[in-house]
């Protein structure tokens, strides 16, 4: 199947990431060490290709814990299956996030 | 959500781009990301500046987050197409674009930076916390002839009694000598009372405010460092605080250091010191500080007037004793209680709201050049939009091509105007004058970015608007069947459309000639006047003797006589004199003074006038001219021969008719002697060119009983010099150190120095008024010129027919010419009703000239018609060159 989204290696970062537990912008942001300004993009390119969910919090858990809601990015079925073309493209990669593999 | 969030603001202004629907979640998710990093940063105490800036460049990148989302959608919508389709378009004319972004560009630009001058001082509040609630507390005496400020007595009073205010303070802008190595420097400092910090809702950056022992009489000796004072003198070392600064002679001690941004009104104090209050002897009618308050939550400035109406009516019950009550009630006192703001901005309102509508018409007069070019274009481009239309575009979608065109042009125009407005600004803070308030608030930030903004959007549709009136997609439908026309009736419709376009621009363009005439013709006025006293070769400068430098008032008015000689000992130096202060130096004294052939009955008012104590040939030094009796001599003075001089509106207004020598005056208060006028002397202009002359009295260099003479212990010299008064500076510091080291000269001017600060708010507002009527003419030359050539173009047939049935060159230049003038015409008579009707705002701004001065308006009405004439001249002589057979063969 043709992918829906160009994989580089940012785009590559961002899914390892989220796939790792990094699930919310500013975490994403931290976690892949991009330029602060590449990595909103890309969420929202990927989440209007369907690659990725942005669904918001528990609005009771949010305030439970005194911080705002927060936005949390996942996969979806059709970001799980484009994984095993960023473990196989970007190995190296891979290990900067432990637990994506 | 936590306070002091950096980038909420940002992100708002951001989120503006984002399309609406997906708007509020976006934004939702920027501030919620950035209030949690922001908490995390500020939960363990005060956050590193690294990673405050690091949060603050994270934030900014939300810009470009918005910038994709706004992409995507264009690409969805197939407006992104559209923009690429007027771009292109546009670039095949680039003379045509580069004129119209150029033009946009001069009358975006100027009004960015005049908003930007007007948001700084008028329109962003102060920036202390809830500044709103701040307050400034002053009096009026006399129906408000009288502008009285605070005294002490009243301050005491209202702290203990008003319950409108959640705290009120006081404070006094004064100069110290500030001693260290043995070297003294004059300093301006800020006296006020303990709570000032509190009422203004700031607090030092480290160390802590005064406390109210700090302001009542035998209080710590301690004083507050301003930031530049604290890097300058202490290298910005945190160990300041403890240590302690020779001021005045006293030691005091450090406790605090103010932040960086901050300064009430402005940022000249250096330093700020207790401001000592006794309530039990602070004296009631000695007005002098300045007050402000912070409102409590329930009052409002009404309610506070009342009560302080109020506890002024009772002034008696509180002081039965003294009788400063009954004086205040004469004089009629009453508070005057105001927002912070409009104390601090005052009268330079109205110069800048004058500045930001000069600026609008400016960019009135560019959009319509702007939008004529656009509809000159359009005119060249029918074939091809109708050809659009006949092969299935909708109407919508011409439009939309016009639309995108127009929103190019205002974008390229206001980016390009944010670089014109960010090198006016940077030119004008130059010449602004020095007391515009707030000038250090002024700067371009995200208000002004929206402001530009705004006035882009509003030019894309201005001049958008145009062509898409003038066209509909039937008619092109039906020019694709007739072909373009050429002089057809809907030709004559869009030269009506482009002409009444050149008379509103020449309407315009004459109002703001007629302002900056008026402008010039003030300023030369009040060069013109003769103020009353010489500037030419003068040198000024402040001389201050401190008491515990020199205790005896023998010492310190020898100090003076003596520095007076030494100075005239000096090769080019051709008169020496000394003032409390000199002609608009700012320094007079404004007080009750009682004439003993007047005595004041019981419901009398107090007589008042400009006092000045000078010394011996002081008068003779300013060139101030003696018209009867003699000036001061030494030996006169409080010790020796008690006698003053007045000035002859005084004379005049006690005395009309008669001789004012001989009579006795002296100052208002209980135990004073008589001092006997010896002189008159001539009018001067002492407190500003614009007033009328101040009845003044001049006092001896001691004044005060024979028992007790008071010299002044601050004191300008004036130093008329053979030369360059500027030279004279280092000559001048020499021999007051050799006098006492420790006493410093400060603030040295030459009087044309002082004449140009006089004139500055005038100078000022004439160059900007010239700079955007001399724009505003440019422009209006360029549309008539287009307008008229345009004109010629089209009748090039016709005027070839003329040639060649016998017409001559001449009468065919007129004819065209005559067409120029029509125009010009029209719009120089609605000009001059608008001027005439708009005139009136600017009569404050005016000196010496009406504000409907016909001879303003007659020149400035026939330089325009003379000028634009003279730019349908040259599409006129193309006319009568127009070589007949080749016109007739041209279509």
């Amino acid at each position: 199947m043709g992918r829906l989204f160009s994989l580089t290696y940012p785009t590559a970062a961002v899914l390892l990431a989220i796939r790792s537990g990094h699930r919310y912008g500013f975490d994403i942001m931290d976690a892949t060490g991009l330029p602060d300004g590449t990595v909103y993009p890309i969420l929202r390119r990927l989440e209007r290709r369907g690659v990725l969910s942005g669904k918001w919090e528990d609005e009771d858990l949010a305030r439970s814990e005194q911080r705002p809601q927060r936005r949390y990015y996942q996969l979806t079925p059709v970001g799980e299956e484009s994984m095993a073309e960023v473990l196989d493209r970007f190995p190296a990669l891979v290990g900067l996030f432990p637990g994506a593999a | 959500m936590a306070d002091g969030v950096p980038g909420l603001r940002l992100i708002a202004f951001a989120a503006r781009m984002v399309p609406a629907a997906r708007r509020a979640t976006w934004r939702k998710e920027w501030e919620g990301e950035v209030t949690w990093a922001w908490k995390r940063l500020t939960s363990a105490g005060r956050p590193s500046t690294m990673a405050v800036a690091r949060l603050r460049l994270r934030v900014l990148t939300c810009l470009i987050d918005a910038l994709w989302e706004m992409k995507e959608t264009m690409t969805m919508t197939g407006l992104l197409n559209d923009v690429r389709f007027a771009a292109r378009s546009l670039f095949r004319y680039p003379m045509f674009t580069a004129i119209a972004v150029l033009t946009l560009a001069l009358g975006i630009g100027a009004n960015t930076a005049v908003f930007t001058l007007v948001d700084g001082v008028l329109l962003s509040p102060l920036p202390y916390s809830d500044s709103e609630r701040l307050v400034s507390i002053e009096h009026l005496g006399r129906d408000g002839q009288d502008e009285l400020s605070m005294s002490t007595g009243l301050y005491a009073l209202y702290r203990e009694h008003v319950t409108a205010t959640r705290s009120l303070a006081l404070h006094t802008s004064a100069a110290v000598n500030l001693v260290s190595n043995g070297e003294s420097e004059r300093i301006a400092v800020q006296a006020v009372t303990p709570g000032f910090f509190e009422v203004l809702g700031v607090s030092p950056s480290s160390g802590r405010a005064f406390v109210d022992e700090e302001g009542a009489p035998g209080g710590e000796q301690v004083v507050i460092l301003s930031d530049g004072m604290w890097k300058s003198r202490f290298g910005g070392d945190p160990s300041a605080i403890g240590q302690s600064l020779d001021i005045n002679g006293t030691n005091r001690r450090i406790i605090g250091i103010m932040p960086e941004e901050f300064g009430y009104p402005d940022r000249t104090a250096q330093l700020w010191l207790p401001l000592v209050v006794d309530p039990t002897t602070a004296p009631l009618a000695a007005f002098g500080p300045s007050g402000i308050a912070r409102l409590a939550d329930d009052a409002s400035i009404e309610s506070l007037d009342t009560e302080l109406r109020g506890l002024i009516s009772r002034l008696m019950e509180f002081f039965p004793d003294s009788g400063a009550p009954a004086f205040l009630a004469e004089v009629g006192l009453r508070p005057l209680v105001s927002p912070l703001k409009e104390a601090v901005v005052g009268e330079v309102g109205t110069t800048l709201l004058i500045l930001l509508g000069t600026v609008g018409f400016v960019l009135l007069i560019a959009c319509a050049n702007v939008a004529n070019l656009l509809l000159v274009r359009a005119e060249g481009r029918q074939r091809e939009l109708a050809l659009r239309i006949a092969v299935g575009a909708g109407r919508a979608q011409v439009l939309r091509t016009f639309l995108s065109e127009s929103i190019i042009l205002a974008g390229a125009g206001s980016l390009l105007g944010l670089v014109v407005a960010r090198i006016s600004l940077t030119l004008t803070t130059r010449m602004l004058p020095s007391d515009l308030p707030r000038a250090h608030e002024v700067g371009l930030d995200l208000r002004v970015l929206g402001f530009t903004f705004a006035i882009a959007v509003g030019c894309a549709l201005f001049f958008g608007l145009f062509p898409l009136l003038r066209y509909n997609a039937d008619d092109l439908g039906t020019q694709l069947r007739d072909g373009a026309a050429h002089g057809a009736t809907g030709g004559r419709d869009r030269n009506r459309l482009r002409s009444s376009l050149v008379v509103v621009q020449m309407a315009l363009a004459l109002v703001l000639l007629v302002g900056s005439g008026l402008m010039l013709r003030s300023f030369q006025a009040l060069r013109a006047m003769d103020p009353g006293f010489e500037t030419e070769r003068i040198l000024t400068a402040r001389i201050t003797v401190p008491e515990v430098e020199i205790s005896s008032w023998q010492e310190a008015a020898g100090f003076y006589r003596t520095l007076g000689d030494r100075l005239r000992g000096q090769s080019g130096v051709e008169a020496v004199g000394f003032a409390q202060s000199v002609p608009l130096g700012a320094g007079l004294g404004f007080y009750s003074v009682e004439l003993e052939d007047h005595p004041r009955g019981p419901s009398e008012l107090p007589v008042f006038a400009s006092n000045n104590q000078i010394e011996v040939g002081f008068l003779e030094t300013m060139g101030i001219d003696l018209v009867e009796g003699r000036t001061f001599v030494s030996g006169d003075g409080a010790e020796g021969t008690r006698v003053v001089v007045v000035s002859k509106s005084f004379a005049d207004h006690w005395w009309p008719g008669r001789s004012a020598l001989g009579r006795n005056v002296r100052l208002g208060f209980p135990e004073e002697e008589w001092y006997q006028i010896v002189g008159v002397v001539e009018d001067t202009h002492y407190l500003s060119l614009e007033n009328d002359p101040q009845e003044m009295i001049f006092w001896p260099a001691t004044i005060g009983t024979a028992a007790n003479p008071q010299p002044t212990r601050g004191m300008d010299v004036a130093v008329r010099t053979a030369g360059d008064p500027t030279a004279f500076v280092a000559v001048l510091r020499r021999e007051v150190q050799a006098l006492n080291p420790r006493i410093p000269v400060s603030n040295p001017r030459t009087m044309d120095d002082l004449m140009s600060a006089a004139t500055a708010r005038t100078s000022f507002t004439m160059s900007l008024l010239g700079a955007a009527s001399g724009i505003a003419l440019l422009l209006g030359l360029v549309g008539i010129y287009g307008v008229i050539s345009y004109i010629v173009s089209q009748r090039t047939r016709e005027i070839g027919v003329r040639l060649a049935l016998g017409a001559t060159a001449p009468s065919v230049r007129g004819m065209i010419v005559r067409q120029g003038f029509v125009l010009t015409a029209g719009g120089v008579c609605i000009g001059l009703v608008v001027a005439a009707g708009l005139s009136r705002v600017m009569a404050s701004l005016l000196y010496g000239v009406s504000a409907t001065d016909p001879l303003t308006y007659g020149l400035v009405a026939v330089s325009l018609v003379i000028v634009s004439l003279s730019a349908s001249w040259i599409p006129a002589r193309r006319a009568a060159g127009v070589d007949p057979s080749r016109a007739l063969r041209s279509e």
